[in-house]
């Protein structure tokens, strides 16, 4: 169970490649995992097993790797379709999520 | 946010689009007296400082090269220069500063700094964003340099200068204008002279009453409907139910990672679940994001979350998609067990 319901994720993913400026494709497959095709490579999600403490399994050209998080299974993503992605992440301070 | 706080306002607008004369009208009208200005030049020899009057110790020209792109650290210096001087009563008095960029200037590291740096952020808070257009050749400009546009699409104010000599806007250039920014209402220089006083003061904080002043930072855009360019695009995103802090962060960090410059301007008012009776401010540029600012008590009745994205293609369904997904996938996270 990830929370996230295959249409939505498809939908995100379908919207991201517009975003990237990538060229892909996404369908579900019938045993339920959402594959995606583009940038010569072959693509697989699925929910993680239950038994991990992961939430995503991303499969890339066979290589498993998992994802704790939906913004982690984009980012894995976007790094498979798009060679010139390079993330910049930067954290400028720690800020509080609620008011102290 | 206390009283010394200080409002920083940017003008910018092309080259030759009249910034300068704006600012020089400005600056003799006498609510503007309290006024510090920082004046960048590109190019060996500055010549805007001259063209100003203005007290000489409240005015800095920042010769060093393009504001944007070489003296980021220059301008974190200056402000905070400026900041000791009034502190110690070395210069004049001041309650906003304004800095006029370089016609060249690509506006969001500068609004960058203004956020961000930790000498500043806490002294200072980004005023409004006044972009100037010359009313007789802004067709031809926006549709030649990518900057001007930018400068556009980022202004919470736009003024169309020389109308005097145009005559009047060309139909083409208002709509191109309202293509690229729907939510910042026009202004019409003629001799250089704005008829509105409000001009810099437009912002999230409002140096008249020293407070924040969210619904007119928030108002025109998000009651104005998207307008679509080919590539600047402005929209807004509203939420009836509270969002959790955490799906905000998310959100946020997955805007920062995957847009970068592409997301040219952010700014919102969210209903945090877990603060339902103090809303939070958020406003970012590209990548970078001022903390947020967690605001006493509601502005008004509204308690929906409204956040104004301007973006250069970044589909509007994506941003909805994005929120909803990963509010989905927290939300199953938060149930029990």
């Amino acid at each position: 169970m990830t929370g996230v319901s295959a249409e939505l994720l498809c939908e995100l993913l379908a919207h991201s490649f517009v975003a990237w400026r990538v060229a892909g494709s996404v369908q579900r497959s019938g045993d339920g995992a959402i594959v995606i095709g583009g940038n010569a490579k072959n693509i697989r999600i699925d929910p993680a097993p239950p038994d991990l403490m992961f939430r995503w399994m991303v499969t890339v050209d066979g290589r498993k790797r998992v994802a704790i998080s939906l913004v982690a299974v984009l980012r894995q993503v976007r790094e498979a379709l798009d060679p010139g992605y390079a993330t910049s992440r930067l954290r400028l301070a720690v800020a509080a999520l609620v008011p102290s | 946010m206390g009283p010394n706080v200080i409002s920083v306002s940017v003008l910018t607008g092309f080259l030759g689009s009249g910034k300068t004369t704006i600012l020089g009208h400005l600056l003799r009208e006498p609510e503007f007296s309290r006024t510090a200005v920082i004046i960048n030049e590109f190019g060996e020899i500055g010549l805007d400082h001259e063209l100003v009057e203005t007290s000489e110790d409240s005015f800095i020209e920042l010769k060093t090269g393009c504001l944007c792109c070489k003296v980021r650290t220059d301008l974190a210096r200056t402000l905070q220069d400026l900041l000791q001087r009034r502190d110690r009563g070395s210069c004049p008095p001041f309650d906003r500063i304004v800095i006029e960029t370089s016609g060249l200037a690509d506006p969001a590291p500068i609004l960058q700094t203004l956020m961000t740096d930790g000498g500043i952020a806490t002294r200072f808070v980004l005023g409004s964003i006044v972009t100037t257009v010359d009313s007789m050749i802004g067709v031809g400009t926006l549709g030649r340099e990518k900057i001007s546009q930018k400068q556009v699409a980022v202004a919470d104010r736009i003024v169309l200068t020389k109308v005097d000599l145009a005559g009047a806007a060309e139909p083409a250039l208002l709509r191109r204008l309202a293509e690229l920014n729907a939510g910042a209402p026009v202004l019409y220089a003629e001799h250089g002279r704005v008829k509105s006083q409000a001009l810099f003061d437009t912002g999230l904080y409002d140096p008249r009453t020293k407070s924040l002043d969210v619904n007119s930072w928030l108002a025109d855009d998000v009651h104005k409907p998207a307008h679509h360019d080919t590539e600047i695009e402005a929209y807004a995103i509203v939420r009836t139910d509270p969002i959790p802090a955490v799906v905000l962060t998310l959100f946020l960090e997955a805007l920062a990672e995957h847009c970068g410059a592409d997301l040219l301007r952010l700014k919102g008012i969210v209903h945090i679940a877990e603060s339902p009776e103090r809303p939070a401010v958020i406003h970012g540029v590209q990548h970078v994001f001022h903390a947020p600012i967690w605001l006493e008590r509601w502005p008004s009745d509204e308690r929906r979350s409204r956040i104004i994205f301007i973006t250069r293609r970044i589909p509007r369904r994506w941003v909805e998609v994005l929120l909803d997904a990963i509010a989905a996938e927290v939300a199953q996270v938060s149930e029990p067990l």
